[in-house]
């Protein structure tokens, strides 16, 4: 049996499809209490509804791309391994870039297909390790540390809002910032300092995504469609991606 | 007054779940591979693992502290137990909470943005789950497709065009706010492209540069509404 079909093996699929199956349920149980304490506290079922519908359809496009990250190292950790990895915890683009770190700290290389049953565990083990601290963090520390943002913003305003809203906009509005200016940056000089030769694609994508998304809103605002809304950042995706197989790159 | 006593349980109770099942999901996750590896017949060779963690993990530590910080207010308490515990925040779950939140409209801080955050991170969860259990059960199937060269451009540009979308909706609040992070940005990027590799650690400067002048800008906004 070789190292491949042995990490794709029913055991390894039950015990990685068990972790999965239990934070399923997990989100299951944190959902319903949401729900239910929404309702408790007045809320208007209609606008749960809204932010459930969105974050579905929002949630889609991105999961097609976290499930070619599994594909991506299925060739090497085997199919249930990369699974658990993707759906609990790990991150895209952390993955892949530990995984090959750490098969080069036991001596392999992921894209050779030098695995073995010796060096798997390992890996395993340091992709589980590197990444568990903000977990480990939430544990320890979430409530405190929300608790304190609490008391400062009650007394800094007597109620709720103030600042908060406009620094949680700010701080998305520098993510944003800081990854397009990464695809600005790349194009200029991602081949050579102002060599203009870098790779234009991403540019060309945030613009049709950002025009779809202006297009999106114009409806939704100006004609009275704000069912569309709900659809608006999965639409806009589409097309993003859509211009990306147009322009073939 | 009722709902506030309301809330402050369910606050409570979140604290206790989110924590018993952090722990239970991080013995789960530490204790996957000694049992993958016990089925294969070999263990973790811990020195190893102890000296890679040396030379990768630590960059990853301190990732991760930041992203503790930055996105714990953001999500709330139950919508950061459930991100931290099903990953792939900056690509999916941040950008999915605050768009939810926009949507129906809810404050940072208030019992709304709370539920809604976790309405909104459990459903995120919940679809990639049922995504990536599908694919895996369809993988043959599936392959072709998604390894097809003529949708390749379109699966490698997943991020671009999330963050394209979001561009529009927040810079579209306040453009000059947005305007001086991302001339920064691009600056730096532009003079310094070996940053791009980095990109997830240059949120942290681009971010507390918009949070100042947005500071700034709300301070003069309060004190002209106060000389009013």
């Amino acid at each position: 049996m070789s190292v491949l079909e042995q990490l794709n093996s029913g055991g390894v699929y039950l015990i990685c499809g068990s972790i999965v199956a239990f934070i399923a349920v997990v989100c299951v149980i944190f959902m319903v209490r949401a729900w239910r304490a929404g309702k408790a506290l007045g809320m208007d079922t209609t606008r749960m509804k809204r932010a459930v519908t969105a974050s579905a359809t929002f949630s889609v496009l991105p999961s097609v791309g976290i499930l070619l990250g599994v594909l991506a190292l299925s060739g090497s950790l085997g199919v249930p391994w990369p699974w658990l990895r993707l759906s609990v915890i790990g991150a895209l683009h952390y993955e892949t870039q530990v995984a090959h770190a750490a098969a080069e700290q036991v001596g392999i290389s992921l894209s050779s297909g030098q695995m073995t049953v010796q060096a798997f565990p390992t890996i395993a083990l340091l992709m589980s390790i590197c990444i568990m601290w903000g977990m480990i963090l939430s544990t320890m520390f979430n409530r405190r540390y929300l608790n304190r943002l609490q008391q400062g913003k009650t007394r800094k305003t007597g109620k709720g809002g103030g600042f908060g809203d406009k620094a949680m906009a700010a701080m998305f509005i520098g993510m944003v910032s800081a990854y397009i200016g990464s695809y600005v940056g790349g194009f200029i000089s991602g081949n050579g300092l102002f060599s203009f030769k870098g790779s234009w694609t991403p540019l060309v994508v945030v613009a049709a995504a950002a025009l779809a998304m202006a297009m999106f809103t114009y409806f939704s605002e100006k004609k009275g469609k704000e069912w569309l809304d709900n659809f608006s950042v999965a639409g806009s995706m589409l097309i993003g991606m859509l211009a990306a197989v147009l322009i073939g790159q | 007054m009722e709902n506030q006593k309301t809330y402050e349980a369910y606050l409570k109770s979140t604290h206790r779940l989110g924590r018993i099942v952090s722990v239970i999901t991080l013995i789960l996750l530490v204790g996957a591979p000694f049992a993958i590896g016990a089925l294969l017949g070999a263990e973790p060779d811990l020195g190893a693992v102890a000296r890679a963690f040396l030379s990768v993990g630590l960059v990853w530590t301190v990732s991760s502290v930041v992203e503790f910080l930055v996105y714990t207010p953001m999500l709330g308490a139950g919508g950061s137990y459930l991100a931290f515990i099903t990953g792939n925040l900056i690509n999916m779950k941040i950008p999915c909470a605050m768009n939810a939140k926009e949507l129906v409209n809810a404050k940072s801080g208030t019992a709304e943005n709370e539920v809604i955050a976790t309405l909104s991170i459990a459903t995120s969860a919940l679809v990639t789950i049922v995504v990536l259990a599908l694919g895996v059960v369809l993988l043959i199937p599936l392959q072709p497709v998604l390894q097809s060269p003529v949708l390749a451009p379109a699966f490698d540009n997943v991020v671009p065009a999330l963050f394209g979308a979001m561009a529009y909706k927040y810079y579209r609040k306040d453009p000059l706010l947005a305007l001086i992070p991302l001339t920064v940005m691009i600056v730096l990027f532009t003079l310094v492209p070996s940053l791009t590799s980095s990109t997830s650690f240059m949120i942290i400067p681009s971010g507390a540069l918009a949070i100042a002048l947005s500071w700034f800008k709300y301070r003069r906004e309060t004190k002209g509404a106060v000389r009013k």
